[in-house]
């Protein structure tokens, strides 16, 4: 199929489902039809500019596009368009690649179903057995359903907490967060600066390899960006034999983290996990249980450090420079009023008003250290967690980290394998209609602590086939790998042994 | 400083419906003498008469202020810390690569971060470290080997985040000292000297400019945003009002003289807070703690101070209103107070410490700041002369300046005076290579003379600021050393200057040739001719000086003989001798 062609049939499908992916959605006509023609030509020659030359790639609504709005599906940014483009829009474009509409989430992308948008809740393409509409998960569900409905080739999202491997798993697709730091963040609208990372969505892990190769570049324009430097070394290290002969030469040692079995965990969840650590013994890998004791406390921290930072983060929209500005005095009607109190009271959902006041709360001076500080301790032993169970040492962990950990007594594990979410998608009209917001923020418990500790993560889908134990036909569920900082191509190739696999009781 | 919106710079032009504002605006300063006129047009007083009553009630008013002030410390104790504000002399900003210029068109040097676009990351400019590096070494300071930066949350259309970023828990720089001499103006009652300790430096980000036009709209310059500042948080250890404002210049004189800071106060580069209380001498000590000092009352703070004078008359005020407020029973609140020039009460701007939150949080987006042993001891080699060691140096026997003549030059015109000095000395050296220490010296102390007195003179006069263009110091010092060698008379000299400044570019060799002002010196009998002729237009006053003495009448035979001799040729110590010799018949 031409480049041409496929083009045109996701920008049908755009146009064809009302699943409200979108925000933006690509024009029906524009410069962009001269960008893919010009790839099918450089494709024909055999020198094409990429394995994306051609191809349309969404991006959620928190990443800037100079040519289209970047709205971050709130009522405060609704008309705003960014003066510029963030790194990795302009990397794509380099790439040959072609902007396919901005995609609706969570504003700021705060949020676990893409229900909290001032432009509407996105629907799944999936829908349950009496017909109802499914959550698409969030906050990036427009950037998975896009994948999902063919509406484009991939899609950026972002990840704060699993904000591409819940729906990646809610939608049957692949969602992959990069180790923290690997991909700018330059133009991305932050919400946790210390644990957004761009995260790449796609049918399969070998389109989301080819993104990802393409924007796993250092960019000096974010502070958090790894240097060259740091590259190079963590890049020798992964050619070291040890770590170079894992999967290609000896089998894997793969982690399940027992803590992870909680009740929440469905039966068809539990059944997905259990049928594909069989699959990869079947492979010759060995399984091994380990421990993260921290998990159950990870949640609780990331939902005090994660709205501290936003809380901080959003202080900045004041419809004063730019945004959306509320009409009439913006000091509450008093004199004595708060700044701003209208335009923010207006402009904000429900949801981030909730977390900005969270994190205000928890960044005051009474609260500052027995939520804030106690958080980040808390952040601090999810890490040493993952680096006590990991074979592969941290790259940038102090030497004295590294000593503290026997290696006897460990697991000495490649990769984790575990469920990406508790259970499969809920229905929409039980997740928008006043469910408690604790509810929500309980499907993000196995994404949390990949996010905290800046490591690598994808979420790819296997279906479990209809059987006497499980009545429910072919239930899709996302299986997620996790690896040690930098093990980024591991866990995408141990993703591809998993992902899309039917697995039989 | 805003001016109308030229076309064709990136610009953006803010209306804010005029909201809460959680800084009140400085009034505009009331002038008193309103009051003065009227009252002369209605009493029909005489002006004379008038002036004269108001300076001797002025007058008065001093003295009784004088001791009331003393009355009061006798009673009671004050303790003062200072906080200063200086923006740093740097090229960019603190997080971007916008050039700082505060002269250029608003909103013209704006980076996307400067007004925290969507998406936008700070770039943190090392080089904005070394100026902030030279103030805390001259400031004896600990510099830190890591620090790290922390946001300070508040909502105002100044500060486009609604943070700012700061130092608060890991400053760059900790513990250092400035010492404050008799001759930098504190309190005699402090003695020769007091030592202030410097409880840290921080790198800190500045804010936008806002100007009010009622009843509606605000414009904002963003040119401002994140200029690079250094806060100086001083430990509370300060007793007097003068020794804090004397405080207050020495900062000032040694940012400046490090080259950590280009303009002062008077530019508004440098501003002030002090924290003010006080405690009743000789009774328990109080229940405060500021800073590991403790024993204190409960302070109040007073924002934004920008003059010395302001520094001094705010601590007066406010010590003598907490004074009140005590003596009648009453409580000392914490909260932060405003101090407008020319009023006499402090007033309050917000209540309570801790009323406001400012949700301090290390920013997640800048790394920390890492400072290496090699940086720091190569700034503390380059760092200029201290102020304290100028004086030293330039009353010393090299420059051999009085005090009064030293800390003017060295404090004039941001350090440019003394620059100029400087030139015109070693422009005078490279003309007598060989002099005598004491022939050098003579020559040093005219040249300082010179260019404080008779340049400093024309300046005022001719109501101009400082620019060492005005007199190039090739022309002084060429003066100087043709005035030093008596090829000139004092009075030429003074002519010649003044053509000078009024910009005659001749050099001045030339000129003198010129216009034929070179000494050509009379012989003796041409004084002895010209002292005759002018004895014997007042022979009676001759007489009164050879009988009763009456020395000080040979000032007119020698103003006689400066007037009466060829212009530029009677040099008055030869005439003076010459009369001397003629009255009195001595040698």
């Amino acid at each position: 199929m031409s480049l041409l062609r496929e083009a045109e049939r996701c920008l049908a499908n755009q146009h064809a489902h009302t699943l409200n992916a979108f925000i933006t959605p690509l024009p029906r006509a524009g410069q962009w039809l001269d960008r893919v023609k010009e790839a099918d030509q450089r494709r024909e020659q055999g020198n094409p500019k990429s394995a994306v030359d051609g191809r349309l790639i969404s991006i959620k609504d928190n990443i800037c596009t100079r040519d289209l709005p970047t709205t971050c599906a709130s009522g405060i940014l609704d008309k705003f368009t960014s003066p510029f483009n963030a790194t990795v829009v302009d990397q794509l474009e380099a790439a040959g690649a072609v902007i396919a509409g901005k995609t609706n989430l969570d504003e700021f992308g705060m949020g676990s179903h893409s229900v909290h948008s001032r432009f509407g809740a996105v629907k799944n393409l999936r829908r349950d057995a009496d017909g109802r509409d499914l959550s698409a998960g969030g906050s990036s569900g427009g950037s998975a359903v896009a994948v999902a409905a063919d509406q484009c080739y991939a899609a950026l999202g972002t990840d704060t907490g699993g904000s591409v491997r819940l729906p990646a798993a809610y939608t049957g697709t692949v969602g992959f967060k990069p180790s923290y730091g690997l991909l700018s963040r330059w133009g991305v609208v932050a919400y946790a600066n210390s644990l957004d990372t761009v995260g790449i969505l796609g049918k399969k892990t070998s389109s989301v390899r080819d993104v990802f190769s393409i924007l796993n570049k250092h960019d000096s324009r974010d502070p958090t960006n790894i240097t060259s430097s740091s590259r190079s070394r963590i890049l020798s290290r992964l050619q070291t034999p040890r770590l170079a002969s894992r999967l290609t030469s000896t089998p894997l040692r793969i982690g399940v983290p027992l803590e992870y079995n909680i009740s929440e965990l469905t039966p068809s969840v539990r059944q997905a996990w259990l049928l594909s650590l069989a699959h990869l013994q079947e492979q010759g890998h060995t399984i091994h249980p380990v421990s993260l004791p921290a998990t159950k406390h990870a949640l609780s921290a990331y939902y005090v450090l994660a709205p501290a930072e936003a809380s901080s983060n959003l202080a900045k929209y004041d419809g004063v420079r730019y945004g959306t500005r509320s009409d009439g005095p913006d000091s509450d009607g008093q004199p004595d009023g708060y700044l701003y109190a209208n335009t923010r009271g207006n402009g904000f959902g429900a949801e981030v008003q909730r977390r900005i006041l969270l994190g205000t709360f928890s960044l005051s001076a009474d609260a500052m250290d027995n939520y804030f500080i106690q958080a980040q301790r808390v952040r601090r032993l999810v890490q040493q967690d993952f680096n006590a169970v990991f074979a592969a040492a941290h790259p940038f962990a102090a030497a004295s980290d590294a000593v503290e950990i026997d290696r006897s007594t460990t697991a000495n594990v490649d990769v984790i394998v575990c469920p990406t979410a508790p259970s499969p998608p809920p229905r929409l009209s039980d997740v928008s209609a006043g469910s408690s917001p604790l509810d929500a923020y309980v499907n993000d418990v196995f994404t949390v602590p990949a996010s905290l500790a800046g490591l690598p993560a994808i979420s790819v889908p296997v279906t479990v086939a209809e059987s006497e134990r499980n009545p429910d036909a072919d239930e899709v569920a996302g299986i997620q790998v996790i690896g040690q900082y930098g093990d980024d191509e591991l866990v995408m190739n141990v993703g591809e042994l998993l992902e899309g696999r039917r697995l039989d009781s | 400083m805003l001016r109308p919106w030229p076309s064709g710079a990136v610009r953006v032009l803010c209306r804010v419906n005029r909201p809460f504002l959680a800084r009140p605006q400085a009034n505009p300063a009331r002038f008193p003498s309103t009051r003065s006129l009227q009252s002369a047009a209605t009493d029909r007083v005489p002006l004379r008469k008038q002036l004269k009553q108001e300076a001797k009630a002025l007058k008065a008013q001093k003295k009784l202020r004088k001791e009331s002030e003393e009355a009061s410390r006798q009673d009671w104790e004050l303790t003062v810390g200072v906080e200063i504000h200086a923006q740093l002399d740097t090229e960019a900003k603190l997080f971007s690569r916008a050039p700082t210029s505060t002269s250029d068109t608003p909103n013209s040097n704006v980076a996307l971060f400067d007004l925290a676009f969507p998406g936008s990351q700070p770039e943190f400019q090392a080089a904005t470290l070394l100026p902030a590096l030279r103030a805390a070494i001259a400031l004896n300071c600990q510099i830190q080997p890591v620090s790290r930066f922390d946001r300070k949350h508040y909502f105002y259309q100044d500060q486009p985040a609604g943070y700012q970023i700061t130092q608060y828990y890991e400053p760059f720089a900790r513990n250092g000292y400035v010492d404050l001499l008799d001759y930098d103006g504190i309190a005699p009652e402090d003695g020769g000297r007091v030592r202030v300790d410097i409880k840290q430096v921080q790198l800190e980000q500045d804010t936008a400019k806002s100007q009010e036009y009622p009843p509606a709209t605000q414009l904002l310059d963003f040119n401002r945003v994140s200029h690079p500042l250094i806060e100086i948080i001083t430990m509370p250890q300060i007793h007097t009002p003068a020794t804090a404002a004397a405080c207050v210049r020495k900062l000032q004189a040694i940012l400046l003289a490090c080259g950590a800071v280009t303009t002062g106060m008077e530019m508004g580069g440098l501003r002030a807070d002090v924290n003010v209380s006080i405690r009743r001498r000789g009774e328990a000590p109080g229940q405060h703690r500021y800073d590991g000092i403790g024993g204190l009352g409960q302070r109040t703070e007073i924002k934004n101070l920008s003059s010395f004078k302001a520094v001094e008359d705010a601590i007066v005020a406010e010590k003598n209103r907490q004074i009140a407020v005590l003596e009648s029973g009453g409580v000392i609140e914490g909260e932060t107070r405003g101090w407008t020039i020319g009023s006499t009460e402090t007033r309050r701007l917000r209540g309570k410490e801790g009323a406001v939150d400012y949700r301090y949080m290390p920013d997640p987006d800048i790394s920390p700041l890492v400072i290496g042993e090699d940086l720091i001891s190569s700034l503390t080699e380059s760092l200029p002369t201290s102020p304290d060691s100028l004086v030293t140096q330039l009353t010393g026997a090299e420059y051999g300046l009085s005090i009064e003549d030293a800390k003017p030059l060295i404090e004039l015109d941001d350090g440019a005076r003394l620059e100029y000095y400087q030139d015109v000395v070693d422009i005078l050296q490279s003309l007598h290579p060989d002099q005598d220490p004491q022939t050098h010296a003579a020559l040093t102390r005219m040249a300082g003379n010179w260019v404080l007195h008779e340049l400093g003179g024309l300046l005022t006069k001719a109501d101009r600021a400082w620019d060492d263009t005005i007199v190039p110091a090739r022309a002084l010092a060429d003066l100087v050393d043709h005035l030093q060698q008596k090829r000139i008379t004092g009075s030429i000299a003074k002519q010649v200057l003044a053509a000078v400044f009024d910009g005659d570019r001749r050099p001045v060799p030339r000129l003198l040739e010129e216009d034929n002002l070179l000494l050509r010196p009379m012989s003796r009998e041409e004084y002895v001719a010209l002292a005759e002729t002018v004895l014997a237009q007042r022979p009676e006053m001759v007489e009164q000086i050879r009988s009763k003495n009456q020395l000080g009448k040979m000032g007119w035979f020698l103003g006689q003989m400066m007037r009466l001799g060829e212009k530029g040729r009677v040099e008055a110590p030869k005439a003076q001798e010459v009369l001397q010799e003629l009255i009195l018949g001595k040698q």
